[in-house]
């Protein structure tokens, strides 16, 4: 398990590593490495999902290891409380963002390997802290630059707990 | 007084996403006296204004909304919902726009169209256009009963998914001449259209072109402020 603890609160995550073992594998270097310390959720759209892992609080991008493969087409499902990782419009460009769908997002599900239909890879699922997404989920966003959707006050990932149970992973 | 321009949203029941992005879009650009231009394709299918569907009462409710909030909305009819009539526009609170609208600002006139109209090489869409827009053929089309209707658009939203009729590369693009020949029609030397799905600026001689994207992985928009147009793009996906 990998506890992203917060300023709002502890958020407890379970990979998926028979399923998506890239983005798994992925997922558990950065929480390794720290990289999430410090980030922020910076794109919160309520009924939809919110993204986080890859800006800091001044909106700087942060720069992540190579992107990995898309492993969309592993059957996991976009519904509520998963994550995935976010990407740009390449299918196989997902670094370090991720996302933790509050709605369920069929649309971002795998249906064919083509641009248009790859999706977006679920990778784990929250186990514990799910009252602490939807609190999230509703705060008070604006637009910032050429970012829309920023929460007005800042969501941190002040701490990447990992416990003993991926140690061997 | 900013004034945006939007086009080919192409809302759909199997896509709420988009309407989600509109609705931030809304919310998050646009301020008391702005106004919101809907260059076509606002809505994947158009079945009448009748259309009882959740998706039409939360756009309805959605724009008229704006006009509360003092932001005037402007709609023009797209190829995929040309029956977008007046009892829409009188509950969204919309001016529905001709296919041709010259609006001024400091810099002179501007011309706006959804952009069907400039594709004159796609011989059979311009014939269709032809008899889809014959007052007959849209009385008929909007008498079928409700449910015939609704089946209709479901079939059309099935089809253009399967053939991906919304990518680009399966509309045809404008032709150069007719967009000169219309531009100077109307006295016009910038033109913002949409349509095509090949957001881009283009140059006709002294004469400039906009055209807006289709909204999917990013939503796109025009800006106009104090005679500045910048077309600009944002993330809808994660």
């Amino acid at each position: 398990m990998i506890t992203l603890r917060t300023n709002m609160g502890d958020i407890a995550i379970e990979l998926d590593f028979e399923k998506a073992p890239l983005s798994a594998a992925n997922f558990l270097q950065y929480a390794r490495d720290g990289f999430y310390n410090g980030t922020i959720f910076h794109r919160v759209i309520n009924g939809f999902m919110v993204q986080g892992g890859g800006m800091d609080s001044d909106m700087n991008q942060k720069e992540g290891r190579s992107p990995i493969e898309n492993e969309a087409d592993n059957g996991l499902k976009n519904e509520i409380g998963t994550l995935a990782m976010a990407r740009t419009n390449d299918p196989h460009s997902a670094s370090s963002q991720f996302f933790i769908n509050v709605a369920d997002n069929q649309f971002l599900n795998h249906s064919g390997k083509n641009p248009q239909g790859w999706g977006y890879a679920v990778f784990g699922k929250v186990v514990d802290g799910m009252d602490v997404v939807n609190t999230i989920k509703e705060v008070r966003t604006g637009s910032s630059g050429f970012h829309q959707d920023v929460p007005a006050d800042a969501i941190e990932i002040t701490e990447t707990l990992i416990s003993d149970a991926y140690a061997d992973r | 007084m900013t004034r945006f321009f939007i086009s080919d949203l192409h809302l759909a029941p199997e896509r709420p996403e988009l309407l989600a992005a509109l609705e931030q879009f809304c919310a998050q650009r646009l301020a008391r006296g702005d106004q919101l231009y809907i260059l076509g394709d606002l809505f994947e299918a158009w079945i009448g204004d009748d259309d009882p569907s959740a998706l039409a009462t939360q756009v309805k409710d959605l724009l008229a909304g704006l006009n509360q909030r003092e932001v005037d909305c402007f709609v023009q009819q797209g190829n995929r919902d040309f029956l977008l009539g007046k009892r829409f526009a009188r509950e969204s609170q919309c001016k529905m726009l001709g296919d041709y609208v010259v609006i001024k600002d400091s810099g002179g006139a501007i011309l706006l169209t959804h952009g069907d109209l400039l594709c004159t090489d796609d011989v059979d869409y311009q014939r269709f256009r032809r008899k889809s827009r014959n007052p007959l053929y849209r009385f008929v089309l909007s008498h079928l009963p409700l449910r015939r209707r609704q089946r209709l658009a479901s079939e059309w939203r099935a089809k253009s998914r399967a053939a991906s009729a919304n990518k680009a590369s399966s509309i045809m693009d404008v032709n150069e001449e007719t967009v000169v020949q219309v531009m100077a029609e109307h006295q016009v030397t910038r033109l913002i259209h949409g349509h095509t799905h090949r957001p881009n600026i283009h140059q006709h001689g002294a004469k400039t072109r906009w055209v807006l994207g289709d909204w999917g992985d990013f939503g796109w928009y025009i800006a106009l402020e104090k005679g500045a147009i910048s077309l600009e793009k944002f993330a809808i996906t994660p």
